[in-house]
C-alpha cells in the first residue's frame, strides 16, 4: 500500500513536471504554429537564473520569481528580432529556433562549464502521512503546476487578452481588421510561452540540478506530448503532456527502463499517425 | 552538362593520384568548363570540378593526420549527400538521418565483431542494405497512408525515431551500452587491410564520386524533376497524376541507403561506434552541413560538410568552447539572409532550379 502510494506520487510529480514544461511549448505551438526548438533552452535559462540567485547569496525563491520575467523578456526581444521572420515557414522556424537554442545552450555551457550544479530546495524536508514520506518540494511543484495551469486557462478563456490571442489564432486578417495588433499579440504570446518555460526551469532545477543539456532532455518529450495532445488548443498539449508524463514515469515500474523509454515514443508516434489531430481536436482554449 | 565531369573522370582513371598528373587533370577540367561558362554561363560544373581536383590533391599536400581527418570529412560529405537528397530535392525534413547512418554503423560493427566479416565487398552492401531497410520501414510508416502526413509530423517523427534509437543503443548491453562497440577490425579486400591513410582516403573519395554521379543522374532524370516539383508545390505534382507519397517514400529510402553506406564507412574508419552516432546530435549536424552549403544542389552538401568540419577542426584547438556558439550564430545568419546556403553566392537561382530540363538534354548528348 505504502509502496503503491509512493509510486503514484512519483508518477504524479513527474507528470506535473512534464505538464509544466509543455505548457509554454504548447501555447507557442498552438497559438502561433511554431515548434520552438529553443524552448528547452528557455527552461535551461530559467534554471540558470535561479542558480545565479543562489550563487550570489540571494534567497532561492527570489531567483524563482525573477526567472519567468527575465526569460519572458528575452523571449519578447527574440520574437521581435528573429522569430517574427519565420511565421510563414514552419520548417525554417524549426531550424531557426534550433540555431537560437544552440547559441543559448552553448553560451550557458561556457558559463557553467561541464558541471552538474546543485541548487537546494527552497522548501526542504518531507511531508509525512502516516508511515509514508513524500518530498515537500515535489509536492509544491504539483501544486504550482495546478495553479499555473488554472491561471493560464483563465487567462486565455476569460480575459480580453485571451480573447485577442484566440482571435489572432483563428483568423489573423480579421483580427487585424478588428483593430487587434497581431504582431504585438504574437510577441506577447511568445514571451508568455518563454516565461512559462523559465518558470518550469526555475522550479525543476532543485530536482534535476543544473547542467547544459537540461532543456534538451525534455524537448523531444515535449514535442511528442504536444503532438499527442493536439496542436491548436490550450487543453490539447496539456492533456498530451499528462499522458506522456504519466506513461514515461509509470512504465519503468513494470518493465526495463530502456524498453519503457523507447516504447513511450513508439506508442506516441503510432498514435499520432492514426490520429493526426491528437487527443483533443479543434482550436480555441 | 556531364562533359566536364567525364573529362575529369577520365583524367582520374589515367592518373591515379600522381601529383604531376593531378595538375594535368586540373588543366583538363578547366578547359572545357571555361568554354561552358561562355556558352551557357554554367557555374555548377566548375564548382564541382574544382572541388574534385582539390579533393584529389588533398592527401598529397596534407600531413598524415590531416589525411585521416580529410577521410572523415569525405565520409560525412557522403552522409550530407543523403540528407540533401531527402530535404534539398524532395522537401522531406528528416531530423533523424543519423538513425540510418548509425544503425548501419552498428550493423557492420556487429558483423565484424560477432561473425568476423570484414570483407569490403560484403560489409558495404550490408551497411547500405541496413540503412535502406530502416529508411524503408520508418519512411513507409511516416510517409505512406491514407492521409498525407504533415511536414511537422514527418520531421518530429524522424527526430523521435533517432532519439529513441539513441536511448535504445545506450541501454542495450549487446550493443555495448554507453561505450558502444570499440576496436572494430579494419575492412579487408583479399589480404589487404584498409587502415587510416591515403588508401582509405581514395577509396572513400572514389565511392563519393560514384554515389555523387548516381545522385546527379537521379536528380536530373524525370524522377528528379518530379521530386523538385514535390518540393516546390506538392499539390500540383499530385494533380499531374504523380503518386506524391510514393515518390517521397522512394527518395527517403534511397537517402537512407546512402546514409547507411556512409555510416558503415565511418564505423570502419573510426574503428568504433557509439550511441551518439544514431542520435539527435549527429542528425542535426548533417542538417547544418546542408543548410550551410546550400540545399537543393548536390555539391552544396559536400561543400557544407567540408566547410563546417574544416572550420570546426581549425578552431577547435584554441576556441573549442565558443565554436558551437559561432556555429549557431552563423547558422542563424545563413537561415535569415542566405536560405539557399553559401553556394548561392556563386550559383544563381536560375541555374539551381532550371538546370533540370536543360541537364536532361545534355545528358543524352554526353559521350
Amino acid at each position: 500500500m505504502a509502496n503503491a502510494f509512493v509510486a503514484a506520487f512519483e508518477i504524479l510529480s513527474f507528470g506535473a513536471i512534464i505538464v509544466l514544461i509543455v505548457l509554454g511549448l504548447g501555447i507557442i505551438a498552438s497559438m502561433m504554429g511554431i515548434f520552438n526548438f529553443a524552448q528547452g533552452e528557455f527552461v535551461l535559462l530559467g534554471a540558470y537564473v535561479t542558480y545565479l540567485a543562489y550563487a550570489k547569496g540571494l534567497p532561492i525563491w527570489a531567483g524563482m520569481v525573477a526567472a519567468p520575467f527575465l526569460v519572458g523578456g528575452l523571449g519578447f526581444v527574440l520574437e521581435a528580432l528573429i522569430i517574427r521572420r519565420f511565421y510563414a515557414a514552419p520548417i525554417v522556424a524549426m531550424l531557426g529556433t534550433y540555431a537560437l537554442g544552440l547559441i543559448i545552450r552553448e553560451s550557458v555551457r561556457g558559463l557553467i562549464g561541464g558541471f552538474y550544479l546543485t541548487v537546494p530546495e527552497p522548501i526542504g524536508g518531507s511531508i509525512d502521512i502516516g508511515a509514508m514520506h513524500i518530498s515537500a518540494w515535489r509536492f509544491t511543484i504539483i501544486v504550482i503546476t495546478l495553479l499555473v495551469m488554472g491561471g493560464c486557462y483563465l487567462l486565455l478563456s476569460r480575459t480580453s487578452f485571451g480573447l485577442r490571442v484566440r482571435a489572432t489564432l483563428e483568423n489573423p486578417s480579421l483580427a487585424r481588421a478588428s483593430g487587434i495588433s497581431t504582431p504585438l499579440i504574437y510577441g506577447a504570446t511568445f514571451a508568455f510561452g518563454a516565461a512559462l518555460a523559465g518558470l518550469a526551469g526555475a522550479l525543476i532545477v532543485p530536482v534535476f540540478s543544473l547542467f547544459a543539456d537540461l532543456g534538451l532532455r525534455f524537448l523531444i518529450q515535449g514535442f511528442v506530448a504536444v503532438m499527442v495532445g493536439g496542436v491548436g488548443s490550450f487543453i490539447g498539449p496539456v492533456a498530451g503532456a499528462g499522458v506522456i508524463g504519466t506513461l514515461s514515469a509509470a512504465l519503468p515500474w513494470v518493465m526495463a527502463p530502456v524498453v519503457a523509454d523507447v516504447l513511450v515514443f513508439v506508442l506516441a508516434i503510432v498514435f499520432i499517425k492514426f490520429r493526426p489531430q491528437g487527443l483533443i481536436a479543434g482550436k480555441g482554449v | 552538362m556531364l562533359k566536364p565531369m567525364s573529362v575529369v573522370r577520365q583524367a582520374i582513371v589515367a592518373d591515379a593520384g600522381d601529383e604531376m598528373d593531378g595538375a594535368m587533370a586540373e588543366g583538363a577540367a578547366a578547359g572545357p568548363a571555361k568554354d561552358r561558362v561562355k556558352a551557357g554561363r554554367k557555374v555548377l560544373p566548375i564548382v564541382e570540378g574544382v572541388v574534385l581536383v582539390a579533393a584529389l590533391l588533398a592527401p598529397l599536400v596534407l600531413q598524415d593526420y590531416l589525411t585521416v581527418f580529410a577521410t572523415r570529412v569525405i565520409i560525412l560529405a557522403l552522409f550530407a549527400l543523403s540528407f540533401d537528397l531527402v530535404w534539398g530535392y524532395a522537401g522531406i525534413m528528416s531530423f533523424g538521418q543519423a538513425l540510418f547512418f548509425g544503425s548501419a554503423g552498428y550493423g557492420v560493427a556487429l558483423l565484424a565483431r560477432d561473425l568476423d566479416i570484414t570483407n569490403i565487398l560484403l560489409v558495404l552492401p550490408a551497411g547500405t542494405l541496413i540503412g535502406l531497410t530502416f529508411a524503408l520501414l520508418l519512411g513507409g510508416f511516416l510517409l505512406l497512408g491514407r492521409h498525407p502526413s504533415s511536414v511537422i509530423f514527418v520531421s518530429l517523427g524522424t527526430l523521435t525515431g533517432s532519439y529513441a534509437a539513441d536511448r535504445l543503443a545506450r541501454g542495450w548491453y549487446y550493443l555495448g551500452g554507453q561505450n558502444g562497440i570499440p576496436s572494430i577490425a579494419p575492412m579487408t579486400l583479399g589480404g589487404y587491410e584498409f587502415t587510416e591513410g591515403p588508401a582509405f582516403y581514395y577509396l572513400v573519395l572514389g565511392i563519393l564520386v560514384v554515389v555523387y554521379l548516381l545522385c546527379r543522374f537521379l536528380v536530373r532524370s524525370q524522377f528528379g524533376l518530379a521530386l523538385a516539383g514535390l518540393r516546390e508545390n506538392e499539390q500540383r505534382i499530385a494533380f499531374f497524376g504523380y503518386k506524391a507519397q510514393h515518390l517521397k517514400a522512394i527518395i527517403f529510402t534511397v537517402g537512407g541507403g546512402v546514409a547507411g553506406l556512409a555510416g558503415s564507412l565511418y564505423a570502419f574508419h573510426e574503428g568504433f561506434v557509439w550511441p551518439n552516432m544514431v542520435g539527435v546530435v549527429v542528425s542535426t549536424q548533417v542538417v547544418l552541413y546542408v543548410l550551410f552549403g546550400g540545399s537543393g544542389t548536390l555539391i552544396g552538401a559536400v561543400i557544407g560538410a567540408v566547410i563546417v568540419e574544416g572550420v570546426s577542426f581549425w578552431l577547435s584547438d584554441n576556441y573549442r568552447d565558443i565554436w558551437p556558439i559561432i556555429l549557431g550564430l552563423l547558422l542563424l545568419l545563413v537561415i535569415l539572409f542566405r536560405p539557399l546556403g553559401l553556394i548561392s553566392f556563386v550559383l544563381g537561382e536560375r541555374e539551381r532550379v532550371g538546370s533540370f530540363g536543360a541537364g536532361q538534354k545534355e545528358t543524352r548528348d554526353a559521350p
